[in-house]
């Protein structure tokens, strides 16, 4: 974690009211791994007094750079809009931990809903730089939210569902998950809480419905692993990255907790932003 | 001792028992002089802009920013870091240079862990923010065995902030702290509602926060900072009541108690519906509040609320604060309050001041209003 200057270097409206910005952070690009965020300061419009936190959507170590997507939904992130290249601001980053990939794992599974394309999109690049085969399922409200395929890697298969039918499958991105669960052997997950928590029970039942007979070890159960570890995260089928109202993002403040399976509340910001699924309190109605 | 919780005024010997109001002390410029270490030179002012002839200070002359606060708690300087905003210190890694900060009080600590309010705990509002954490930390036992070991490598003082919800706890909490290597004071939050009265906080009732002042007091001699509650109608005898209980300093203020609405306008926005408020929103409260309390106690009182820059440090000195805490600024600018202790020396420099001292109180009343002894009236 380290204090730094990004310039920006391009910004680009890529769907209505969605921008993607190219920002020259070199450090960043080399020391952050997928998943992980950067939470960047506004400029002081009449007292704003929280930076932004944003995923790292994508991180080009060649150029040393990074790129970020964002909907416009207030002030602060109207304020980005308004920056032109050349223009600084102050990232503190990369902030949470990221997505664990397990070695053996050859086919990865992304689940995508809405902005939450900006927390998986630079695991499909980390995938394919390991050789790994990826499929992202995105899932919007109708074809004028569906993110470019100009702005994926070749070698990902997209899928695209759409709330209105407008373009793809006509209903929720949750629903083509049965046809890949069994191909995956792992998934990443990040949008709206009620997608992740039917993937979550998606992923709880899954070995049932697909009729797996539990030979050897068994993945997420492995002994001798602290619950919220690298390791256990590895081996765990689904992992989520989950989003929360932030005020330091380094871990100080408690304010953007989820509820976890343990009864102790969890720091997105440090535990997170990713956590396996099963360690999340779905059920719960804490804070719901 | 109560002559020992004076602030050290580097040449002060008196015997009263209040603070001298430093405003009214004449800067004399043998006062100033006596202050550079023996045997240095006056040398020549450099090509710099200095004020302040009598002084004559160079850009090399050491400032004396030190803050006594009595029991042996010397901050190296009067910029701390509030609770709540800075974790246990840890949390910011090589951001912030720890070590050159005037003092850092950690997350409020309570006896039993404690899981918080349910979430969204924070929102931004404007000029400030919201937040109603609820207190979640691990229990004062886990947070000694976690920290303590960390805090006393470090030169900064680390002053443990401790809420609880009934004098038992509190005094609890503090029999444990007492004697920790690495914990150099005590912050009571009293704005924690008393379970065993009908949850009537603390800080609201100058006899239950006299109370607990007193029965910590009793049961531990580190140094003891009590934390004002800005939700009161007059603060002046709540004060006073914490200062004969036996702190030995005040801290002012804690948060605004405000909500926020849900974007869905079916329910207030928190978790807990209501959130303390921070931020430069409320430093205009937080200055009436210290120039209020200021002048009717004899301790030392540490400004706290919406400090963003070194002229609000210098606003709060003026107002009569001997210490500044800054908090929710932290989270735009981690780099802030080590900052603020570089550039309040180069202020005390360019006015020619050796310390901060002849800065704190100058925008008191010029002649000291006699302590309240009823303090019942209250001026908007």
């Amino acid at each position: 974690m380290r204090l730094v200057g990004a310039e920006l270097l391009e910004a680009r409206e890529i769907l209505p009211g969605q921008w993607l910005q190219t920002y020259h952070a070199p450090t960043l690009a080399t020391g952050s791994r997928a998943g992980q965020f950067v939470h960047v300061r506004t400029g002081d419009l009449s007292g704003l007094v929280l930076r932004r936190p944003f995923s790292i959507n994508t991180a080009d170590l060649a150029t040393g750079t990074i790129t970020i997507h964002f909907r416009t939904v207030g002030r602060g992130t109207e304020w980005f809009t308004h920056l032109r290249p050349g223009d600084f601001v102050d990232m503190l980053g990369p902030l949470g931990r990221p997505f664990e990939v397990d070695s053996r794992s050859r086919h990865l599974l992304l689940i995508a809903g809405g902005l939450g394309m900006a927390g998986v999109r630079s695991l499909a690049d980390e995938a394919i730089r390991a050789g790994r085969q990826v499929t992202l399922l995105f899932g919007a409200a109708s074809a004028r939210d569906v993110y470019p395929t100009s702005l994926l890697p070749d070698e990902v298969e997209y899928v695209v569902a759409t709330d209105d039918g407008s373009l793809g499958h006509h209903g929720f991105v949750t629903e083509l998950v049965p046809q890949y669960e069994g191909w995956a052997d792992q998934a990443f997950a990040c949008g709206p809480e009620p997608m992740l928590q039917a993937l979550s029970r998606l992923a709880a039942t899954r070995r049932a419905r697909m009729g797996v007979a539990n030979l050897g070890r068994r993945r997420g159960g492995g002994k001798g692993d602290v619950v919220g570890s690298p390791a256990a995260r590895r081996k765990a089928f689904l992992q989520v990255s989950m989003e929360q109202g932030m005020g330091c993002a380094v871990g100080a403040c408690l304010g953007c907790v989820v509820m976890a399976t343990s009864g102790v509340p969890q720091r997105v910001c440090r535990e997170g932003p990713v956590f396996a699924s099963d360690e999340i309190d779905w059920e719960g109605t804490w804070g719901r | 001792m109560k002559a020992r919780r004076h602030v050290v005024t580097g040449t002060a010997a008196s015997g009263s028992t209040r603070r001298e109001p430093t405003a009214r002390k004449p800067r004399s410029a043998s006062a100033s002089v006596s202050m550079r270490p023996s045997g240095t030179p006056s040398r020549p002012a450099p090509a710099g802009p200095v004020n302040g002839a009598a002084a004559g200070l160079d850009a090399s002359a050491p400032v004396d920013l030190s803050v006594d606060l009595g029991r042996g708690l010397v901050l190296p300087n009067p910029i701390l870091v509030a609770s709540g905003t800075f974790g246990y210190g840890v949390e910011y890694g090589d951001v912030v240079e720890v070590d050159r900060l005037g003092g850092i009080c950690c997350k409020g600590t309570t006896l039993r862990a404690r899981i918080g309010n349910p979430t969204p705990r924070v929102t931004e509002t404007p000029g400030g923010m919201l937040n109603s954490i609820g207190l979640q930390n691990p229990g004062v036992d886990a947070v000694i065995a976690k920290y303590a070991a960390t805090w006393e490598g470090w030169r900064v003082p680390v002053i443990v902030n401790v809420a609880g919800e009934s004098v038992g706890d509190y005094v609890e909490v503090v029999r444990r702290l007492d004697g920790i290597p690495g914990i150099a004071g005590i912050e009571l939050n009293i704005s924690c509602p008393n379970v065993g009265r009908g949850g009537l906080q603390f800080a609201i009732d100058a006899d239950a926060a006299a109370g607990v002042t007193a029965a910590v007091r009793r049961a531990t001699d580190l140094p003891l900072l009590v934390k004002l509650s800005p939700n009161v109608a007059d603060i002046r005898p709540i004060a006073r009541a914490i200062e004969e209980a036996g702190a030995d300093a005040l801290s002012a203020v804690n948060t605004l108690s405000g909500i926020a609405v849900a974007g869905s306008r079916s329910k207030p926005l928190l978790g807990n519906i209501y959130g303390g408020l921070s931020g430069p929103a409320i430093k205009p409260v937080a200055l009436r509040i210290v120039y209020e309390v200021s002048q009717v106690v004899g301790i030392p009182v540490i400004a706290i609320g919406g400090i963003t820059d070194i002229d609000d440090v210098l606003d709060f000195l003026a107002v009569g604060a001997v210490a500044v805490q800054v908090g929710t600024a932290i989270f735009a600018d981690p780099t802030l309050p080590v900052r603020l202790v570089t550039e309040l020396e180069a202020a005390c420099r360019s006015r020619g001041h050796a310390s901060h001292r002849p800065l704190v109180g100058t925008a008191l009343p010029k002649r000291a209003s006699a302590p309240s002894s009823r303090g019942v009236e209250y001026r908007p």
